[in-house]
């Protein structure tokens, strides 16, 4: 691994974030390489997705320190925005826009964001719906599609803004099972053409395949953090064990 | 891990006349024998004893007049202080949101015939303008605050996750809240907003009081000049229910357009 030399995305120090009471991270830190790909797995309630969002900070932390893209998320020479339109989201419920088509929803934040023309962001939108193979579908609404097609749209409309890295927190949850695969497949397709990635899921088949790094959560904090090929076939930490055994 | 897709939820806010929708029969047909009953009994009345039915329905269309410009101008300005109020309501800054809040509790405790005395008079005090003015900002000040209530709870119907994705595309709150969240916003608020429309049309009797000529004024004078009470609030009552029976239906008709939009 030569990630020393690439240039560091995330940098999270010792983030702590309370829930009331409840301690959701307790201390984490990671640090996630311009390319890189990481799967964050865990037992629910770890940590994993609140990790992921303190990344874009829509969820603020209580303690440590969180750089992206050269940017502290919490100073207030920071502007928020400027960081969130290089970090690209996907998340559970899609969270597609409904009263817009989409088309609309692709080119919305193109044009707002951005402010690239209406054709410029509409060439980029029908570019990216065919990448994710929904061409036929740019004049529909959201709820007119199927949970795997919207959830390509929310890929799609996150790559138009040209993100240098993609945040998925549980993109394949909601879904039936016949459609995780297409989604899977627009993101592995994404890893291979070289997009730094965050993954919170439980699709380990996924983990396997395309993580660099496989971090482990449990009571929020970061437990192990290996290659796949070690983790999944000997893990160091016992919680990680006994995870992968109720899972596997 | 299950995810359980959000379902809209309807605004129910305001205490106007029942909307009668498609789904509703029982409702769809008693609004049917209100409204067609309604006419008829104006009509047989005007027929039957012109005198003086039909110098009472000649006499007061003036005052409709009037009570559409303090209804309609009530509700556009009403609509513009809800919208504001709404979003103080929900806002993040203290002061902007206590005022609104404080703007809510005051207006909700105090009786609208009270409020619309008071502001007529302390408006008269210090600036001089034209008392359907009055009477529309005194009635626009009183329903900007139940309006804030209906867009507060039209704004806090639209998922989390809008404006976290909007806000995650790099997007302000501001333009997150123009282009994502108010617009489903509207759709939500549009059958509480009707509602309130239907109510102020109702309310707007009230402002008879002061020196502007509503329906309700125009049946007055007639009644005084000619003691025809009896005669002169049969017709006023008619064309109050007749006007409103219209207007629910058609705020009905049009919730079920974009019902079907959706």
């Amino acid at each position: 691994m030569k990630s020393a030399e690439r240039r560091v995305m995330v940098q999270a120090r010792d983030v702590v974030k309370f829930y009331g009471r409840f301690k959701a991270l307790d201390q984490v830190s990671l640090t996630i390489h311009e390319g890189e790909k990481i799967v964050i797995i865990g037992p629910s309630g770890s940590g994993k997705s609140t990790l992921l969002r303190s990344i874009n900070r829509l969820e603020e932390i209580d303690g440590g320190s969180m750089v992206v893209n050269g940017m502290d998320l919490y100073s207030p020479k920071t502007d928020l925005t400027r960081v969130r339109e290089e970090v690209g989201m996907v998340f559970q419920a899609f969270n597609l826009f409904p009263h817009k088509t989409v088309l609309e929803n692709i080119t919305l934040a193109q044009t707002v964001v951005r402010r690239r023309s209406r054709e410029e962001a509409r060439e980029k939108a029908l570019g990216l719906l065919s990448k994710v193979g929904l061409s036929d579908k740019a004049n529909a609404y959201p709820g007119r599609l199927s949970g795997g097609q919207q959830q390509r749209v929310a890929i799609a409309r996150s790559l138009a803004m040209d993100p240098k890295i993609m945040l998925f927190d549980e993109p394949t949850s909601a879904l039936d099972p016949e459609m995780i695969g297409e989604v899977l497949d627009v993101m592995k397709e994404l890893a291979r053409e070289g997009m730094t990635m965050a993954v919170v899921t439980h699709e380990m088949g996924f983990a396997r395949e395309v993580a660099d790094r496989v971090v482990f959560m449990d009571h929020g904090a970061v437990v192990e953090e290996e290659v796949p090929e070690q983790f999944f076939t000997s893990p160091k930490h016992p919680r990680a064990r006994q995870f992968l055994s109720q899972i596997l | 891990m299950t995810f359980k897709e959000p379902t809209k939820q309807k605004v129910d806010v305001g205490d106007g006349a029942a909307i009668p929708t498609k789904s509703d029969r029982g409702l769809f047909t008693a609004w049917r024998f209100a409204f067609v009953g309604a006419i008829g009994a104006l009509a047989y009345l005007a027929w039957s004893k012109p005198d003086p039915y039909l110098e009472i329905i000649r006499f007061v269309p003036d005052g409709i007049a009037v009570t559409f410009k303090v209804t309609v101008g009530a509700i556009l300005l009403a609509l513009v202080f809800g919208l504001i109020t709404g979003l103080g309501r929900i806002s993040s800054n203290r002061f902007f949101n206590g005022l609104a809040s404080l703007y809510v509790e005051v207006i909700r405790g105090i009786p609208l015939l009270v409020q619309i005395f008071y502001i007529y008079y302390a408006l008269g005090r210090f600036v001089k303008i034209p008392d359907l003015f009055s009477a529309i900002i005194a009635m626009a000040v009183c329903y900007g605050a139940y309006m804030g209530e209906v867009f507060r709870a039209g704004i806090q119907s639209i998922p989390k996750g809008q404006m976290e994705a909007a806000l995650s595309l790099g997007m302000t709150r501001e333009q997150a809240m123009g282009h994502v969240i108010l617009p489903q916003a509207f759709k939500v608020v549009l059958p509480p907003v009707g509602n309130e429309f239907i109510a102020l049309l109702k309310d707007s009797s009230l402002v008879s009081i002061l020196a502007v000529a509503d329906l309700l004024r125009r049946g007055r004078e007639y009644a005084s000049e000619s003691f025809t009470y009896f005669e002169t609030y049969t017709v006023i009552a008619l064309i109050y229910l007749i006007i409103t029976l219209f207007f629910s239906k058609l705020i009905g008709i049009m919730e079920e357009r974009i019902n079907e939009e959706r």
